[in-house]
C-alpha cells in the first residue's frame, strides 16, 4: 500500500469576503504535501492571507463570505470543521504578533493553545517547554510579554503556534517586522523544524529572497489565482520571465542629480533615552541635505525610530542640538492604522487646510482616485498606506521622513514607491528608516547605519 | 512577574483587608493597616502604582475636606461657618475632624486593598484557573491589557498628525481621536480574535491547570489575611 504523503489539498475555491466586490480568491487547486516547505508569493491583495486563512479554517467560519469548491486538511473538511477543531493539525502565525497576544506571561501564552486542545496538564508544561526550546527562547518563560522586543515576540508567536504540535504550519509574512539578520534567523529556524519534524510549512512573504533559498515549492497568485505551483528551480525560472521584480534586486535610480543643496536638518551629538541611564542613542550626528536621499538602517532597537522623530521634531532633544529649516514631515510605521477621518480626501486635506482640490490631486498621484470619498478603513491595507503616505506627500515637507515605508509592501509597490521618492526629491530633504537593504540601497545616495548602541556609521 | 500571587490568595488578601477596614473603629488600628497596605503598595513597579496612588490620595483627601462639613455632630466648634441651604449650619467640631479622619481612613484603607489586587494579582493564572464565568474573566483581562496598546496607539495617533503638521491640542482635539481609536482597537481585537480561534479557543473542554504549590509570598498573603480577620473582628 502507497503510504499517503499529503497532508491538505484545495480543490476549485473561490472566496469572496462578505460586501466586497470581487473575488479573494478564484478557481484555486493545489496539494500539500508532508514535510515540504512552500513559498507564496503574490503582490498585495493577490489572495495569500485568505489561501492561509483557508487552510486554517478561517475562511469562511471566522470571516464569513462565499465560499466554493473545498479545502481538506490531514482527513478534515475545513467547511465543517471549525477553525478551533483544526488546531491540534494546523497552526498559523500571523503578522502583526502584539495583535495576537493574549497573556501577561510568556508560559501562559505558550500554555495557551494545548490547554484549549484539553491536555493533561503534565503534558501541556512538556510542549511549552519544547517549544521554547526549538525557537531558542528558553530564557524567555517567566518573562512579561510587555517586555518584549518584536523579534522575541514573534519568536513567542512560533512557539505558541509549535506547542499545538500541528502537521501544517501557516506563517503570513512572519518576518516583516524584522531586521535582515532576525529574518534570516527565524526562516533558517522555521526550515530546520519542518525538515527535523515531518511539517509542512506554507508561508507568504514579501521579501522573497531569503524564503526562496529555502523553499521547495513556489505558489504565485494573481488577483485570486493561481499562476505558478512549481519547484523551487522552476519557480525561479518562472519568475525571472514573468514577475522580475520578486527575484531581481531592485532597480538602481539615476542619483547623478548634481550637489546637494542647503542643509535642512543638522543634528549634532545627539543623545537619548526614554529610561534613565539606558540610552538609545549616543552621541549621533546626521546631517540632511535638500537633494538627497539618505536611508538610514540598523538593527531592530538600534533607535532608528528615535533618531527620525528626533530629525523631524516629534520628540524634544535630551542631549546635543538639532536645527531644521523649513517644514518637516513624518510618516509613521504602519501609517494605514492611524486614519482619522471618514473619507480618504478629508484625510490627505487634513494636513492642508483643507484644500480638497489637492488632496484628490495627491490621491490620483498615488493611484487612489475614485477613493476620494471612500471611508479609509473600507481600503485595502496597501491602499490605506498609500494613503498614509499622500497625506503626508501633500503637506510638501522640506524634510520628509519615512519610517519602514516597506513594511508588508509587494516588491512591484517598492518600485513604485523608489519612483515616487526619487521623482519629488530634488525638492527636499529625505530621510528614509528601513530594514530593506536592497530598496534602502536602491533609493539612496548613501546609507548610514546605527549600531546596537544607538552610534552611527556609514554602510 | 514574580511578585504576582494567586487569586486565591489576593482575594483572601482583598476580603480580609475590606471587611477590617469596614468593621475596625479605633484609628490607631485603621492607620497600621493602611500603612503596611501603603508600603506593600510601594513595593510595586511604580509606573503603574504612581496612579493609584493619585487617586487615593485625591479621594481621601476630598473625603477629608467634605466630612466634617456634611455632618453635625460634637460639642467642640472649632469653625463656625454660615447657614447654607440644605446642609445647613456648616461648622466644624473637633469630634466631626475625628470621625472624618476614621472615615477617610477606611476609604484610603479599601482603596489600598484594591490597588494592591490589581496590581499584584497574577491575571494569566485568574483567567487560565477559572472555572465560572471563563469568557467574561478572560474579557476582562484582555480588557486589561488593552489599556496599554490604546496608549500606545493614542501616542500613533497624534504623531502621525503632528507629522503631517496638524497638531492635537486641547479636550475638543484630543476628543476627535477617540472614534478612530475605538475602530483601531476593534480592528486589533478582531486580529486577536482570529488569533486565539486558530489557537482552539473555543473547543469544548479544557485542560484543567496544572496547580503550583503556594509559594511563600502567598502563604504569607493568606496567613495576614486570616490573622486580620480574627484579629478585626474579635478585638479591634
Amino acid at each position: 500500500m502507497a503510504l499517503n504523503t499529503r497532508i491538505a489539498h484545495v480543490e476549485r475555491l473561490a472566496f469572496s469576503y462578505p460586501e466586497a466586490t470581487g473575488a479573494a480568491l478564484t478557481d484555486v487547486s493545489l496539494e500539500l504535501e508532508r514535510g515540504e516547505v512552500v513559498l507564496v508569493l503574490g503582490r498585495s491583495g493577490s489572495g495569500k492571507s485568505t489561501l492561509l486563512r483557508a487552510l486554517a479554517g478561517l475562511v469562511p467560519h471566522f470571516h464569513g463570505g462565499r465560499f466554493s469548491g473545498s479545502v481538506g486538511v490531514a482527513g478534515l473538511d475545513t467547511r465543517s470543521t471549525a477553525p478551533a477543531a483544526l488546531a491540534g493539525t494546523v497552526a498559523t502565525l500571523f503578522q502583526d504578533p502584539e495583535d495576537q497576544i493574549v497573556f501577561e506571561r510568556v508560559s501562559s501564552e505558550v500554555s495557551f493553545g494545548p490547554e484549549n486542545l484539553a491536555l493533561p496538564p503534565a503534558q501541556v508544561e512538556k510542549r511549552v517547554v519544547a517549544a521554547l526550546a526549538a525557537v531558542g527562547a528558553e530564557h524567555l518563560l517567566d518573562r512579561s510579554t510587555r517586555d518584549l522586543s518584536g523579534g522575541e515576540l514573534q519568536r513567542i508567536c512560533l512557539a505558541s503556534a509549535l506547542a499545538l504540535e500541528p502537521q501544517l504550519l501557516l506563517l503570513d509574512e512572519p518576518t516583516s517586522q524584522l531586521d535582515p539578520e532576525g529574518a534570516a534567523v527565524f526562516l533558517e529556524l522555521v526550515e530546520r523544524l519542518a525538515r527535523e519534524r515531518g511539517m509542512t510549512v506554507v508561508l507568504s512573504e514579501q521579501r522573497p529572497a531569503l524564503p526562496l533559498e529555502i523553499c521547495d515549492r513556489v505558489l504565485f497568485l494573481e488577483r485570486g489565482s493561481l499562476l505558478l505551483d512549481a519547484p523551487r528551480r522552476q519557480a525561479i525560472e518562472w519568475l525571472e520571465e514573468n514577475a522580475p521584480v520578486f527575484v531581481e534586486p531592485p532597480e538602481s535610480f539615476d542619483k547623478q542629480g548634481g550637489e546637494p543643496g542647503r542643509v535642512i536638518c543638522r543634528m549634532e551629538k545627539i543623545g537619548y533615552a526614554y529610561r534613565p541611564g539606558i540610552p538609545v542613542l549616543e552621541n549621533v550626528s546626521l546631517e540632511l541635505r535638500r537633494g538627497e536621499v539618505v536611508a538610514l538602517a540598523g538593527p531592530n532597537g538600534s533607535g532608528k525610530t528615535t533618531l527620525a522623530k528626533l530629525a523631524c521634531g516629534l520628540l524634544e532633544t535630551q542631549e546635543g542640538e538639532v536645527v531644521r529649516h523649513g517644514r518637516a514631515g513624518y510618516l509613521s510605521q504602519d501609517p494605514g492604522r492611524y486614519v482619522v477621518c471618514e473619507r480618504s480626501e478629508d484625510e490627505v486635506a487634513l494636513g492642508i487646510d483643507g484644500d480638497l482640490a489637492r488632496a484628490r490631486g495627491w490621491l490620483v498621484e498615488l493611484g487612489l482616485g475614485g477613493s476620494e470619498r471612500r471611508h479609509p478603513r473600507d481600503l485595502s491595507s496597501g491602499e490605506r498606506e498609500r494613503l498614509g503616505l499622500a497625506a503626508v506627500l501633500a503637506t510638501e515637507p522640506d524634510l520628509l521622513v519615512l519610517d519602514e515605508p516597506t513594511r508588508g509592501v509587494d516588491p512591484g509597490r517598492k518600485r513604485e514607491l523608489s519612483e515616487l521618492l526619487r521623482t519629488g526629491a530634488s525638492g527636499r530633504a529625505t530621510l528614509l528608516v528601513s530594514h530593506d537593504r536592497a530598496f534602502a540601497r536602491s533609493v539612496a545616495d548613501r546609507v548610514v547605519s546605527l549600531a546596537e548602541q544607538g552610534v552611527l556609521v556609514s554602510a | 512577574m514574580e511578585q504576582l500571587v494567586r487569586p486565591s490568595a489576593a482575594l483572601a488578601l482583598l476580603g480580609a483587608c475590606v471587611v477590617a477596614a469596614l468593621v475596625m473603629a479605633h484609628p490607631l488600628a485603621l492607620a497600621l493597616l493602611a500603612v503596611i497596605l501603603l508600603v506593600l503598595l510601594l513595593r510595586t513597579p511604580w509606573r503603574r502604582a504612581r496612579l493609584f496612588l493619585l487617586g487615593i490620595a485625591v479621594s481621601s483627601f476630598g473625603l477629608f475636606v467634605i466630612w466634617p462639613l456634611t455632618e453635625h455632630k460634637g460639642s467642640h466648634p472649632l469653625w463656625n461657618g454660615p447657614i447654607v441651604p440644605v446642609l445647613g449650619s456648616i461648622d466644624v467640631t473637633r469630634e466631626e475632624l475625628a470621625a472624618g479622619a476614621v472615615q477617610t481612613l477606611r476609604l484610603a484603607t479599601v482603596a489600598l486593598a484594591f490597588a494592591l489586587w490589581a496590581l499584584m494579582l497574577d491575571h494569566d493564572r485568574l483567567v487560565r484557573e477559572a472555572r465560572l464565568a471563563r469568557r467574561s474573566v478572560l474579557t476582562v483581562a484582555l480588557a486589561t491589557r488593552l489599556i496599554p496598546t490604546l496608549e500606545r496607539d493614542a501616542v500613533g495617533f497624534v504623531e502621525a498628525l503632528r507629522g503631517r503638521g496638524v497638531e492635537v491640542e486641547g479636550l475638543r482635539g484630543r476628543s476627535r481621536l477617540l472614534a478612530p481609536l475605538v475602530a483601531s482597537s476593534l480592528e486589533r481585537a478582531l486580529t486577536l480574535a482570529e488569533s486565539m480561534e486558530a489557537r482552539g479557543y473555543g473547543r469544548p473542554g479544557r485542560a484543567p491547570v496544572l496547580r503550583a504549590r503556594f509559594n511563600w509570598r502567598e502563604r504569607a498573603a493568606l496567613a495576614f489575611s486570616l490573622l486580620l480577620l480574627v484579629s478585626s473582628l474579635l478585638w479591634l
